[in-house]
């Protein structure tokens, strides 16, 4: 019996799944690594610690699930978090710690390219909003503050790229973890010189550029034999977290987008065309070759709701958060919708998507003195999902959005869901299998083996588990506040700028 | 200024504690000019507010405390008022023999009944969280009165239950430290807490008991909440970190891999070898001939 298993080398853990080549889970397990924020705006990852805890995971996973049942592996699939940055020495070896997709050192960097003529150019030929999460933003910060380091640099990689060449020893990126770079011209499927040169760096300090379906070279011998695998098992390259969530929720090429809610969200829609906004608020990270996936990111989310629960929630028992949220839903539910107009802006870590001001902050808005604990509890989901909304609204100015599919351990919880489908006055579905990034990665290994023909058949066969139904007499309800929200979003730009300041 | 004082070579009451150098209840009814200066701490100095306010300074740090509020002063550290001046108001005072060893560990002679294993836990926390000021612990205010009337009256068992109370004092005041600093919230915050305690001292031998201590969860909950956080046992988490390190180690060619075993925390080069094969499949030696270049 053959196996599939997908490696997700995800913002705060290796989550590792294997799967039968009907698609059924036959198990997973995942390991911890953390963040370091040794600076404001700082926010880095150990290599070695990510690498090892691959290692300890997936050889936990192999003896416990697979050997014991005599499955043989026909292909391991990596995905991971996007923009993180790592330089590596001419010998492969790392310079300090890897760069996450949270750091923010390059805000000035993404000022500066953003006011110039280059700003332009640029989202034209790559795509990609221009954020400090960038790694060309990243690698410019680099040349001028760490000249040493930049001088030295044999390659720049992602962390994925770096845990790959480990295990095979060959340099690779693939196009849509390319993408999110900002260093990919999307229309020639090549890097873009601008966009080096903005960096300071030339091609050759950036790993080969390959399909998703793209073989990484062999497993190291050693690995082979600590693993129990064989040589001829596939390592394949991969995608990303945010586009395998997108593929792994069914919505391939249709009037369809997704809606992902863990910590921090995003809204995504996937065609063949890419999706050119005026304003440059809109990603576009190629797939395949005229595919691709296009979307807004939040830096709000379930992370959000659990600092509101943190800080005002009642905990029986020490560290239950789970409760807590628990019983702070039951209160919210007791609200009517809207919250009694009372308004939440969830800018906590500054926002993204669509309005992209790392300076923006949170606030609550129109409180009067009828308004209780529990209208503050309702307030606070509001706010977070009129964002969502605020996201999907600018999609909806390119591509008509039929309905929704939901994933993610904040936007799947029922509650949540239904307010979704008011607010979006849309019917919403779940999936069956909620790890829809590691459901995404085994579609795409499945369609490489020729299981499927391609990425849309795969994602036909995504079984919808649950769906809900939009109330309108909501949504009006909603909407009334929504113009609000958006435009106390767009108002305040001067005060974020001054707040953001003092703190 | 009007104390009760028992002060080691003077006081009767404490012949038969040569560990006990002072125990005092200070209470002061005008402000006095350099009456409390800044010294440092030989021994152990545990001081409860009863009645006032005072601005003290305490290893480096400047802390206001209240009536309920209790500091620990440990050997070494610098302690008294930023101003020299003795404010208004009144306090308990214990001053207790005690020593360091290698800087982390607190040595308190055989009269406490703290285990060996019990010590190096409750060293590990005061050390990392000091300065430590303790708020809203009246319980501390009452053990210190229990052991002044013990030593006072002399009743039946009072050799043990004066050197009782003072371990109570340090079971106490470390476990309500914990609890102040983690305060059962934030499982993440909280676990990167413990992560930065391991990594700077991952030559330490860590056991289960002190980390869960260091967290203020009892081993169970600990355990658990570990597990289900991070897919790995602390045990084996704790292992994750070292290897990590000794990764690093390797591939820098000036520090033998004996040495690197011992920097990292593993007991023996044997040891390290095995732990280090059976993760990566590789022994260390090999792992470093294939990823480190002389240049």
């Amino acid at each position: 019996m053959k196996c599939i298993i997908t490696i997700e080398l995800g913002t705060n853990a290796v989550r590792i799944f294997a799967f039968d080549l009907n698609g059924i889970t036959i198990g997973s397990m995942k390991g911890y690594y953390p963040t370091f924020h040794s600076q404001p705006d700082y926010s880095e990852q150990d290599p070695e610690q990510i690498f090892i805890t691959m290692l300890y995971v997936l050889k936990n996973l192999l003896n416990e699930k697979i050997h014991p049942k005599k499955y043989k592996v026909a292909s391991v699939c990596f995905t991971s978090s996007m923009h993180s940055t790592l330089v590596v020495d001419k010998h492969g070896i790392p310079l300090g710690n890897a760069f996450t997709w949270a750091d923010n050192r390059a805000k000035k960097e993404a000022i500066e390219i953003k006011a110039s003529p280059l700003g332009d150019l640029m989202y034209n030929s790559t795509g990609t909003p221009l954020h400090p999460m960038s790694p060309m933003l990243k690698i410019a910060w680099m040349k001028k503050n760490d000249t040493q380091k930049f001088q030295q640099a044999g390659k720049f990689l992602s962390i994925k790229s770096y845990v790959v060449h480990q295990l095979t020893g060959e340099y690779i990126i693939d196009y849509s973890m390319a993408c999110a770079t900002g260093m990919l011209n999307i229309h020639k499927i090549a890097w873009e010189p601008e966009a080096l040169r903005f960096a300071g760096i030339s091609s050759d300090k950036l790993p080969q550029l390959m399909p998703v379906f793209a073989t990484a070279g062999t497993l190291k011998k050693a690995y082979q034999n600590s693993f129990g695998l064989s040589a001829d098992t596939k390592i394949l390259i991969g995608s990303s977290d945010g586009c395998m969530a997108t593929l792994g929720a069914g919505i391939w090429n249709s009037d369809k987008a997704t809606i992902t809610i863990e910590d921090s969200s995003a809204v995504r829609v996937v065609g063949n065309k890419i999706l050119h906004d005026e304003k440059k608020r809109i990603f576009n990270y190629l797939i395949t070759e005229n595919c691709f996936v296009s979307g807004g990111p939040s830096n709000s989310g379930g992370g959000t709701f659990e600092w509101f629960s943190k800080q005002f929630g009642d905990f029986a028992a020490a560290y239950d958060i789970d409760s807590c949220m628990n019983s702070l839903l039951q209160e919210a539910a007791k609200i009517p919708t809207g919250s009694g107009g009372l308004l939440f802006l969830p800018y906590l870590l500054g926002e993204r998507a669509p309005i992209w001001n790392p300076d923006a902050r949170g606030m609550y808005f129109g409180i009067n003195i009828k308004h209780e604990r529990q209208h503050f509890i309702r307030a606070t989901i509001e706010g977070i999902l009129y964002e969502i909304y605020s996201i999907g609204k600018m999609l909806n100015e390119h591509k008509n959005i039929s309905a929704l599919s939901v994933n993610g351990s904040f936007a799947s919880i029922p509650f949540c869901t239904q307010m979704i489908a008011d607010i979006f006055n849309k019917p919403v579905y779940i999936t069956k299998n909620a790890n829809s990034v590691s459901i995404g990665a085994y579609l795409l290994a499945a369609t490489e083996m020729g299981i499927f023909k391609t990425l849309d058949e795969a994602a036909g066969q995504i079984e919808i588990a649950k769906s809900y139904s939009p109330a309108e007499n909501h949504h009006n309800t909603y909407m009334k506040y929504f113009d609000i929200f958006e435009s106390l979003s767009n108002k305040l730009g001067d005060e974020f700028a001054k707040i953001a300041e003092l703190q | 200024m009007n104390q009760t004082v028992l002060v080691q070579g003077s006081s009767e009451e404490l012949v038969l504690f040569p560990h006990i150098i002072e125990l005092s209840v200070v209470k002061n009814s005008s402000t006095q000019l350099n009456a409390f200066p800044k010294t440092i701490a030989s021994g152990i100095k545990f001081l409860y507010v009863l009645d006032g306010k005072f601005h003290w300074n305490i290893h480096n740090g400047e802390y206001t405390v209240y009536p309920g509020d209790a500091a620990l002063i440990l050997p070494g550290q610098e302690f008294g008022s930023p101003s020299g001046v003795l404010e208004i108001g009144s306090f308990s005072f214990l001053h207790i023999k005690a020593s360091l060893r290698d800087a982390d560990e607190i040595i308190l002679d055989k009269w406490s009944s703290l285990s060996g294993n019990e010590m190096i836990a409750i060293s590990k926390i005061l050390l990392l969280n000091s300065p430590l000021v303790i708020t809203k612990i009246n319980e501390a205010g009452k053990i210190l009165k229990c052991i002044h009337q013990e030593l006072c009256n002399q009743e039946v068992g009072y050799y043990a239950r004066v050197n009782n109370n003072i371990d109570e004092l340090f079971i106490l005041l470390t476990r309500q430290l914990t609890r102040q600093n983690n305060p059962g919230r934030d499982f993440p915050k909280t676990f990167t807490k413990l992560d930065e305690a391991l990594r700077q001292d991952i030559a330490h031998q860590w056991t289960v008991d002190e980390m869960a201590a260091l967290v203020g969860l009892g081993n169970t909950l600990f355990n658990e909440k570990v597990k289900s956080y991070t897919g790995f046992s602390p045990l084996n988490y704790l292992i994750s970190i070292r290897i990590t390190e000794a990764i690093k180690l390797l591939k820098k060619r000036n520090i033998s891999i004996t040495d690197i075993a011992l920097d990292t925390g593993f007991y023996s080069s044997q040891h390290f070898s095995t732990t280090f094969k059976k993760l990566t499949g590789f022994t260390p030696g090999e792992f470093r001939k294939n990823n480190s270049y002389t240049e």
